[in-house]
């Protein structure tokens, strides 16, 4: 099985994953669809099943009149065309709870795959992927755009299925009545492509823009809403209903924009005018005695049968359109290439601690964010990295489990470049405790073992915890361990949840260690655990720091002080506070005693 | 459709209007475009009638065949039947069109009110209710009661229609019309019956969608961590299993959606047979014509889709309601706050005086207690005590976000009812722990407290605090994308631009409640810096929360559930070992640059 391009570069793979073909939203739609052919191909030989039953009635309606010519047997006849009316009807019936049936399932399906697809691809992306993504846009993708995937196929594909179904076999039986009779439906049906083409390419811009401007005030609402003490305190209410009547006048307008074009249904008129001159046509060869009387009533009965795929066709090229722009978003994410991969051939070793930059160069987004940095961290020291927010302080640490790569120099890692390690490997050695903990909506039991997953022991949770100085407010829950965090669960404060992470990092014995540690301790108690946490965390393994805690800066076997991405000095606490004139003026500010009075 | 299902929680704000309260609301949004409805009812009844028309001009024709017919006797006929399509068409064109256009001039007014309410309420109202809840009252809410509008006229044509119709057909033969709509009974109960078992697994699938969009989110969010603990696979597990379960009710709620159709199917082709039948034995006997047997025939189709549409139809109409009713709640909601003047407020000394103040948020809690505080014009007063002593509670009755319940508060002299509120508010700068910014430049920020500021004064104001160092770090300046609510820039840099924001506004009286999330050393030292600048020659009251600048105040006051319980400077209070001392080594002591652990 040949691999898809897009599945080359991945972190994150499954077995026996189906190969969509990505290279255009159609052929991936069909490629979804083909994995389930069977339901496909019984979906549309159903369709055409229940619009051939369908298109029965009126035939049988028709020869209903004739019976008036019959005299005597009339009655007979009668009754049985109409048992037969109601065996189609039964027919139709059962072949439509088939049909739906499958294709729910296959729309159902469809958006299961996709979804699942998703997020493979998501778990599979790098670091800088998910950087450059805000999580709205990733979940506008996941939620909406995967519904109109299944709305697309059900009801959408299925209702244009079912309008070109009520067209050909209302025009075979036409036809079967009297060829002559073909000659208006076809007409017509020309004309009613062509004026729904320009009907959508009317409407769509206009629905477009329509929702968008919906977006627009929803968001400028929410803005207006969200900074409303700012809004009264500095007095400008006028200002703020100024801008939300601008993007509601502009909604307005585009609301009756697409009320007069869908007003302008052209194709209903053209449905009247061709009823019309199919009911002149019919009654021209009834005079001519070239139909019945009942043959003119079936053909009618069949010429109405076209007013369904007339009227629905206002909605279902409208769905479909949806579903296919929501795919086409779906496969540019999915397809968007992330640039590391596993390197599952690389070294595997077990890491000593000695990380060394040489000359690095970093650009994100085109900027560049780290330029020619240089130093060096033994085994077991800790580094302290200093400088104001933007200045590449992350950044730097991301470099080093390598959830970025860096574009120049190199970073190594006991002596080989980090580019060389398996991934795994490496990132199964370094830690990272993150400036905004992340824990996921399980038991704390569960997150702190997130690392080793199912082999996590409840002794080494336990262990890690009383490390971690979370053991003591954990057993005050009532459910201890087990206790569920998140929407459902209990709401950790700030420097619980550090306390959580920082058991979560021990518990997988890490040889590196990033510390990304701004939360602000609310009280001096809690510093002082989350102080003898980290130093327990800290002993015996490199370590990255990057802290607003001046205490803990000073303590550092290093400190690097960067400033818009270059290193401008590296060196001891004494050393820096000698020859570093940026690095003093952290310290100077409260090094000068200023309790007496007024500020000047 | 997520912010849709927000908006459905009922708030205390919410009341319920009578049903005539309710339409005469409706009825008043409607009046100014009274000329404009009634164009459109007349074009409604129009279009039903030539709708009607159609039919029975076919029938005619049937009949015309019956007999000895001559083509062209038939012509007039089918002239009239293209008239009638052709006007039926260019009614209903007439019909929508200005449906749409009031419709959206409605929905427009009814959001300006909306809005309009939601900028006149004081903040206890958005500390009450969540702005998701709000902001899908004055979007989605007015939006479903426009599209209730369009859905009620819609039907009522259709129902119009089929009342002519049916008119038509008693007219023609009593006994077969009523045979004719004897299955509506059935369509509509079996309509009903759907609707309420589709409800039940709607809920179902509404949770477990809402479970599967947790766990996307949860991958994503957390990326960094599973990618870290290598532990990918653990996630995508999880993740299956929501993903089946979701697939699973997903497909139940397909079932039951879908099989709704074929049965209703079914009713209709027995109901054709029906009619078929006792129709061709009446047109046999002679009782009709045949073309009168066409007609009924026909009208089978055209009465089936009104009456899918009924059943469905009052649950829609209620929601419509209800979003109309939720709307107007927003807008009668009562404001707490009153003024009882208008006086005009120009530059404030900022002298400010509480005294015997009462004030709670709820009946439950005495926030302040008969409080009395004295603040001279130019003072920095810093607030310290334990979360809930009362501290925020004093900058919120300053800024006149509250009502209070006894005393008197007066700014310079005077009562702080009685002034013009939009005037007071714009001598007040305050400053949060979580500045607000708007979407737009760094530049629009700072110019949004005063407008008419230019870009040297921008400039000039920016580059005063921390030397304008912290410009050099933005990547355009002035001119860099603060992203939305200022997702771009780090929480320091927000706090600067919120500070130079301040400066340009230049208010007589500042109220701070500062940071307590820390920000990077160097970031500190120049919002230390522009706060230093801020506080200078303006009264300002602080709730404080770095040790600097409780130390740096002219005045601390330390309050214990809404009482002043000790005032002075730092050093002072520090020897009096009260509460004071308590304080500082329960929230302070760790800021200290030589902090030990205890």
């Amino acid at each position: 099985m040949a691999l898809n391009p897009a599945l080359r570069h991945s972190e994150f793979r499954i077995a026996d994953e189906y190969p969509y073909e990505r290279r255009t939203a159609v052929r991936w739609i069909f490629s979804h669809l083909w994995r389930h052919r069977l339901f496909f191909v019984f979906g549309l030989l159903s369709s055409a099943g229940s619009m051939f039953l369908h298109s029965l009635v009126p035939r049988l309606t028709g020869q209903a009149f004739d019976t008036l010519l019959l005299g005597a047997e009339a009655r007979a006849a009668l009754l049985r065309i109409v048992l037969a009316v109601l065996a189609v009807a039964a027919a139709r019936c059962a072949v439509d709870l088939a049909s739906y049936f499958v294709k729910q399932t296959l729309a159902s399906r469809f958006q299961r795959d996709a979804r699942e697809e998703l997020e493979i691809s998501l778990l599979g992306k790098s670091q800088t992927f998910h950087n450059q993504q805000r999580i709205g846009d990733i979940m506008a993708r996941a939620t909406n755009d995967v519904n109109q995937l299944g709305e697309m196929i059900m009801p959408g594909a299925t209702l244009i299925l079912d309008s070109v179904m009520a067209v050909i076999f209302p025009l075979i039986l036409m036809a079967a009545i009297h060829p002559q009779l073909l000659i208006v439906p076809l007409v017509y049906v020309a004309v009613l492509i062509a004026a729904l083409k320009r009907y959508n390419r009317r409407l769509n811009p206009v629905s477009g823009a329509l929702q968008m401007q919906y977006g627009h005030m929803n968001a400028g609402l929410t803005e207006a809403i969200t900074g409303i003490e700012l809004v009264k305190s500095t007095a400008r209410e006028a200002l703020e209903l100024d801008k939300f009547l601008r993007n509601a006048g502009r909604h307005r307008d585009y609301f009756m924009q697409q009320g007069r074009i869908q007003a302008l249904y052209w194709p209903m008129l053209y449905l009247g005018i061709g009823l019309t001159v199919m009911f002149a046509h019919s009654l021209w060869l009834v005079s001519q005695n070239q139909i019945t009387l009942g043959d003119l009533v079936a053909f009618m009965g069949l010429a109405y049968l076209l007013r369904f795929p007339t009227f629905i066709s206002i909605f279902t090229f409208t769905l479909v359109q949806m579903g296919r722009a929501g795919a086409e978003r779906i496969l540019a994410l999915i397809n968007q290439d992330t640039e590391l991969d596993e390197n599952a051939q690389g070294h595997a070793a077990a890491i000593r601690g000695r990380v060394e930059f040489d000359r690095v160069h970093f650009a994100y987004a085109g900027n560049a964010a780290l330029q020619d940095v240089t130093f060096t961290v033994e085994p077991g020291e800790s580094i302290a990295i200093v400088g104001q927010t933007g200045s590449g302080k992350s950044t730097l640490t991301k470099l080093v489990n390598r959830i970025f790569d860096c574009s120049q120099g190199a970073v190594r890692i006991d002596g080989v470049d980090v580019k060389d390690w398996n991934l795994a490997a490496l990132r199964r050695q370094i830690s990272t405790i993150e400036q905004d903990v992340f824990l996921y909506s399980r038991s704390l039991a569960e997150n702190i073992g997130f690392g080793q997953g199912r082999h996590a022991s409840r002794t080494g949770i336990e262990e890690a915890a009383r490390a971690a100085q979370a053991h003591d407010f954990i057993v005050g829950f009532q459910d201890g361990y087990a206790t569920e965090i998140g929407e459902r669960g209990v709401t950790l404060s700030g420097g619980q949840r550090q306390r959580i992470a920082i058991a979560r990092a021990l518990l997988t014995d890490p040889r590196i260690l990033i510390l990304d540690d701004s939360t602000s301790a609310v009280d001096s108690a809690t510093e002082d655990e989350i102080q003898r946490a980290i130093n327990a965390v800290m002993a015996g393994r490199t370590t990255f720091l990057i802290t607003h805690r001046i205490a803990q800066i000073r303590k550092a076997s290093k400190i690097l002080v960067l400033a818009q991405g270059r290193v401008v000095d590296v060196g001891t606490h004494r050393e820096l506070m000698a020859r570093c004139e940026l690095y003093r003026r952290i310290f100077l500010r409260d090094e000068t005693p200023r309790a007496n009075g007024r500020l000047r | 459709m997520g912010f849709m299902m927000d908006g459905l929680d009922a708030e205390d704000y919410d009341r319920t209007y009578t049903d005539r309260a309710l339409l005469a609301r409706i009825l008043g949004y409607f009046r100014p475009h009274a000329g404009v409805m009634a164009f459109v009812s007349v074009m409604l009844l129009l279009n039903s009638l030539m709708d009607t028309a159609l039919p029975i001009l076919t029938a005619r024709g049937v009949d015309a065949l019956a007999q000895d017919f001559t083509l062209g006797a038939a012509w007039p006929l089918v002239g009239a039947i293209l008239l009638a399509g052709i006007l039926a068409w260019t009614f209903n064109y007439f019909r929508q069109r200005k449906t749409a256009e009031v419709v959206a001039r409605v929905v427009y007014q009814l959001r300006q009110d909306a809005f309009a309410a939601v900028m006149a309420r004081d903040m206890s109202f958005y500390d009450e209710f969540p702005s998701g809840s709000i902001v899908s009252r004055v979007t989605s809410d007015t939006h479903a009661f426009s599209n209730t509008v369009t859905l009620t006229l819609n039907l009522l044509s259709q129902i119009l229609l089929v009342l002519i119709l049916a008119v038509a057909l008693f007219v023609i033969n009593a006994r077969l019309a009523w045979i004719a709509i004897a299955m509506a009974p059935f369509v509509v109960a079996a309509a009903l019956s759907f609707r309420h078992i589709a409800r039940n697994v709607s809920t179902q699938v509404r949770r477990v969608m809402a479970q599967v969009n947790a766990t996307v989110q949860e991958t994503v969010a957390g990326i960094a961590v599973a990618k870290n603990f290598n532990q990918e696979q653990a996630v995508f597990d999880t993740f299956q299993d929501v993903n089946a379960r979701s697939y699973a009710l997903n497909l139940r709620q397909g079932f039951v959606f879908a099989s709704i159709f074929p049965i209703l199917f079914l009713l209709a082709g027995a109901a054709t047979a029906i009619v078929l039948y006792f129709g061709g034995v009446d047109a046999l006997a002679g009782a009709i014509t045949p073309g009168e047997w066409f007609l009924f025939i026909t009208s089978i189709e055209i009465f089936w889709f009104p009456l899918t549409s009924i059943a469905s139809f009052w649950s829609q109409f209620q929601l419509g309601m209800s979003a109309a009713e939720r709307v107007f709640a927003l807008i009668d909601a009562e404001p707490r706050v009153v003024q009882n003047d208008r006086r005009p407020v120009g530059r404030l000394q900022g002298r400010i005086r509480f005294a015997n103040v009462d004030f709670r948020y709820s009946e439950k809690e005495q926030v302040l207690d008969r409080f009395s505080l004295d603040i001279q014009p130019g003072e920095t007063v810093a607030l310290v005590g334990h979360t809930g002593a009362g501290k925020s509670s004093i900058g919120k009755l300053v800024a006149r976000f509250y009502e209070f319940q006894g005393g008197r508060i007066e700014v310079d002299g005077q009562d702080i009812r009685d002034y013009d509120l939009h005037a007071y508010h714009r001598q007040l700068g305050i400053v949060n722990q979580l500045p607000f910014l708007f979407s737009g430049t760094v530049r629009e920020n700072i110019r949004y407290g005063r407008s008419e500021a230019d870009d040297d004064a921008v400039e000039r104001v920016a580059r005063s605090i921390g030397g304008g160092f912290w410009l050099d770090a933005l990547p355009q300046g002035l001119d860099t994308d603060v992203g939305e609510a200022g997702s771009r820039l780090s929480l320091g840099q927000r706090q600067l631009v919120a500070l130079a924001r301040l400066l340009v506004q230049n208010p007589s009286v500042i109220i701070l409640d500062e940071a307590t999330a820390s920000v990077d050393p160097l970031t500190e030292a120049q919002i230390q810096e522009g706060l230093e600048n801020v506080l200078r020659e303006r009264t300002a009251i602080v709730i404080a929360h770095r040790l600097s600048t409780i130390q740096a105040a002219d005045r601390i006051i330390v309050m214990q559930q809404g009482r002043i319980i000790q005032e002075g400077a730092h050093a002072s209070l520090m020897a009096e070992a009260g509460h004071y001392a308590e304080l500082y080594a329960t929230y302070f002591r760790h800021h200290a640059l030589d902090y030990q652990l205890a």
